[in-house]
């Protein structure tokens, strides 16, 4: 299909939806129309849901809580202080946000399984305190709230009510859809699939998690509001457990990282559980039977199902026609400007890091020049990995500092390190699995900070036009290295030296001006070796400082101008490559016996 | 100072009953590494099927028991098997996977025995002991003493017997423990049906203390995941100590706060929880690069 004629059926397709849901109620009953009222509200918070969990991969088991401070807070700004509908709206939905952040808190702390209890935990205590305080009526609840003053329209009316409605809940999807598929949504995405690798390449883990929850509370408080001015009554059953999980349900059925799943596991499950009210007790049972089989069988829910199909038949259609092309080097910097400030070195000065009384590393000091390829080898075991997550932030050092361009950068956060230039490879590769190539780069190139969030509010327009020419910039990185083909793929399914080199251009798309790799070369065969070295020279001539951990003896001798030998967690040589292969601790280490020491030590000093 | 006493040996029994519900979701937690979210509810079954047996089919109250266990003991085996497809492998959603089962059960529960629950009578009708003025019912001291054999008796079967160096193996790592020929996925089973059957011995235990019925699967397993979190999850003594810790302050804050004792509870524990995630006995885990 071309793109024109796709573009005629979406708009197509979204002209018929707008109509159908402009001409919904005139088909519908009075009770029809109420129980799709309802249906809507669902389908916010839904969403809510969907974003927290499903795209930010934080448990939330109080999403419940958010509709209900929304709905008692409306209720008692409008019956208790008298506030005008419209006036208590807007204070509800700051207390939504206010809960929002109390939930989100203790996910600074805790995640998965811990995060779970603790926001269910936190969901029992508003229902405890609703039930039990005077001011909400207790188990009664509170009735008489005011109908919605809009104009001349009658919002009694629930036809009426239908269509603010359906304003309120088009904006919340248009903005979720907008949030996925711009900068602060893939971040969230990284974030999920590996908040470690997502902190190395700058995002500020603490602030996006928090972000998340006030995601989740906006679209509770929301829905909050719309029932108070739709029931006019609210009462604890409503924000039940039960209720909570029904809402979970209804997020895995239709497909947590979709949030057109959300939407239509909200609208399906509201609907079947009111045609089967009569049978209430066989439909928990049916929704609690259909999550199980969801999770087990289509994880991604029912939005799921048309990717899986679509990849079923493209994998016996296109099979490999991609082709990984070669690098195309980067302009290297004149010699005059190569030891200019942008180009840094790196002093570590007495790095301990110990473990519980494992010491695995030891006063570990040395000095990376400005503009030079650095190598860092050792046996298994010798605290080289140890010394790359200490200088790149992923822990803190026992004792010592490490100092970048004169300042002092221990034990600063991984997104600080990576703001101040710092970006790195993984030894086992850590790419956001979820994600496409493209969006992998997308995250890295994205160097905002989390302020940049405010712009979601007040001028979408720009964060849009800012994602245009983040797109542009990343194509233009990954025809660089030569990874074109492969932008719409998901790097799992990708052979292991395309992961390698995309996790090498992701680091490069955060233009740092230290770069650490971890063992760029292992798995590689000979040919991926020798494009390795070239890029990593290209990397150099380009202003960049590299660091570089490796097994592979040829790889560091011809790259490297100076080399650092671990053992044990202690340097025991530091030169050139040239001197160090010459040093008799570093025959031991790696030969394991002195006496061994006259026999030539074999190591390729060139590859070609 | 009678009533602080008075307090704490009310939060104990019922600390005790928590500490069991922890201990079931710490033993399939440290083996499997899942959080069963529908222990709560097996905890329920439990509870229904003993006093179903003791009340209707008028059994002596121990061979109840060990029909409930029994059964939940199967029930353990069916989660199990249907969500062994997700091991290792989705954590979040095994959660939720569990988190179904938890809804079926509950639902289950409401068309065998009814929406209303029931109360249990005593099965130790002695008068309750006086210490130092602090009024102690024998049952209480029943349930203490069941707690602490079932802690004794799952302590040793995981340190001396070869089936439970096997599920501990499994824990450290699957992938070796099939290497040197354990049958993962039997040692699982295994532990998920011991997990269930420690939630019957909570449940049947917890029937007499408590109103049983349909719902109340939700808070004892909330507090008993609370529990196993405070007490470091993953720990057998640490689940003792953790229920204990949660039962006394259930106790304490009913007491000063009455109704909003959930809601005091509930704070306490996200404080804590904040305070130290590993819980008292917990290991720090180290994230790998």
């Amino acid at each position: 299909m071309t793109f024109r004629s796709r573009r005629t059926l979406r708009l197509g397709s979204l002209a018929a939806a707008g109509v159908l849901l402009y001409a919904l109620p005139y088909g519908l009953g009075s009770y029809a129309i109420h129980v799709v009222d309802v249906a809507i509200i669902f389908a916010l918070l839904a969403m809510g849901l969907g974003l927290v969990m499903g795209i930010a991969g934080q448990v939330n088991l109080a999403q419940i809580a958010f509709f209900g401070v929304g709905a008692y807070a409306t209720a008692l700004f409008t019956t208790q202080a008298g506030f005008g509908f419209w006036v208590s709206a807007v204070l509800a939905m700051l207390a939504a946000v206010v809960a929002g952040l109390v939930v989100g808190f203790p996910a600074l702390r805790v995640q998965s399984h811990y995060l779970g209890i603790v926001t269910l935990g936190l969901a029992l205590a508003f229902l405890n305190w609703i039930i039990n305080t005077p001011m909400a009526g207790g188990a009664d609840g509170i009735s008489g709230i005011p109908v919605p003053p809009l104009g001349a329209v009658d919002l009694r009316d629930e036809y009426l009510y239908y269509y603010l409605e359906i304003v309120a809940f088009l904006m919340a999807l248009g903005f979720g859809l907008f949030v996925v598929r711009t900068p602060l949504g893939r971040r969230m995405k990284a974030m999920r699939d590996d908040p470690l690798a997502a902190g190395a390449i700058g995002a500020e883990i603490p602030n996006l998690r928090m972000t998340a929850f006030v995601l989740a509370s906006l679209y509770g408080g929301l829905a909050g509001v719309l029932y108070a001015g739709l029931i006019r009554y609210v009462a604890p059953e409503s924000f039940s457990i039960a209720n909570m999980f029904l809402l979970l349900a209804m997020v895995i059925v239709g497909g947590r990282q979709s949030l057109w799943g959300c939407v239509v596991g909200a609208v399906g499950l509201s609907l079947i559980r009111e045609w089967l009210v009569d049978f209430s007790t066989y439909a928990q049972l049916g929704y609690g039977l259909v999550v199980v089989l969801m999770v087990v069988f289509a994880p991604t829910g029912l939005a799921g199902v048309p990717v899986r199909v679509a990849e079923r038949i493209d994998r016996r259609r296109s099979a490999d026609r991609a082709v990984l092309r070669p690098f195309r080097p980067y302009e290297p910097l004149d010699g005059a400007e190569h030891a200019g400030p942008e180009v840094v070195g790196l002093e570590v000065v007495g790095i301990s890091k110990h473990f519980r009384g494992v010491k695995a590393l030891s006063e570990v000091a040395f000095t990376v020049e400005a503009g030079a390829i650095h190598g860092v080898v050792g046996p298994n075991g010798s605290g080289k990995t140890t010394l790359f997550n200490v200088i790149s932030g992923l822990y803190k050092a026992t004792a010592g500092q490490v100092v970048m361009d004169g300042r002092r950068i221990t034990d600063a956060r991984p997104y600080r390190l990576s703001q101040a230039g710092i970006a790195r490879t993984f030894q086992n590769l850590r790419l956001f699995g979820a994600l496409t190539v493209r969006d992998n780069v997308l995250v890295a190139l994205d160097r905002t900070r989390t302020r940049f969030i405010w712009r979601y509010a007040l001028w979408p327009v720009g964060v849009w036009r800012y994602d245009r020419e983040l797109r542009h910039r990343a194509d233009a990185l990954l025809d660089r290295f030569g990874l074109a083909d492969y932008a719409g793929a998901t790097p799992g399914a990708l052979p292991y030296g395309i992961q390698r080199r995309i996790e090498i251009a992701r680091a490069m798309a955060c233009a740092p001006r230290l770069l650490l790799l971890d063992e760029p070369a292992a798995g590689l065969n000979g040919e991926e070796v020798r494009q390795l070295s070239e890029i990593v020279r290209s990397i150099r001539d380009s202003g960049v400082t590299v660091i570089v951990i490796e097994h592979n003896m040829g790889f560091v001798m011809s790259l490297c101008a100076r080399v650092t030998v671990l053992s044990g967690g202690r340097v025991i040589a530091d030169g050139t490559p040239a001197e160090v292969v010459a040093t008799p601790a570093v025959i031991e280490a790696y030969l394991g016996d002195e006496s061994m020491s006259d026999a030539p030590l074999d190591l390729p000093t060139e590859v070609k | 100072m009678q009533v602080f006493l008075q307090t704490l040996v009310g939060g104990l029994s019922l600390g005790a009953i928590y500490a069991l519900v922890a201990m079931g979701f710490s033993l399939v937690y440290r083996t499997m590494g899942l959080v069963n979210f529908a222990h709560g509810n097996v905890v329920m079954i439990g509870a229904y099927v003993a006093s179903t047996f003791y009340l209707t089919v008028k059994l002596p109250f121990v061979p109840a028991m060990v029909i409930a266990l029994v059964i939940t003991a199967g029930i353990g085996l069916v989660i199990e098997r249907v969500l062994r497809p997700l091991e290792n492998k989705d954590f979040d959603l095994m959660l939720i996977g569990t988190i179904g089962f938890g809804i079926v059960l509950e639902a289950l529960a409401t068309l065998i025995w009814g929406a209303t629950g029931r109360a249990v009578r005593n099965p130790v009708q002695t008068a309750p002991l006086d210490v130092l003025g602090v009024r102690i019912r024998t049952y209480d001291l029943v349930v203490l003493g069941v707690t602490a054999l079932a802690m004794v008796l799952l302590v040793l079967f995981l340190q001396r017997t070869k089936r439970g160096a096997a599920m501990q193996a499994v824990a450290m790592d699957h992938e070796a423990a099939t290497a040197v020929g354990i049958h993962v996925g039997r040692s699982n089973a295994i532990a998920f049906s011991i997990g269930a059957g420690l939630a019957a011995l909570a449940g049947g235990l917890a029937g007499p203390l408590l109103y049983v019925s349909p719902t109340m699967g939700g808070s004892l397993g909330i507090k008993g995941f609370a529990a196993a979190i405070l007490g470091g999850f993953g720990s057998i003594p640490g689940a003792i100590v953790g229920g204990l810790g949660i039962g006394v302050l259930d106790s304490y804050s009913a007491g000063h706060f009455e109704g909003y004792s959930d809601l005091v509870t509930f704070l306490v524990f996200t404080a804590a929880i904040m305070i130290r995630p590993t819980g008292i006995f917990g290991e720090r885990t180290v994230n790998r690069a």
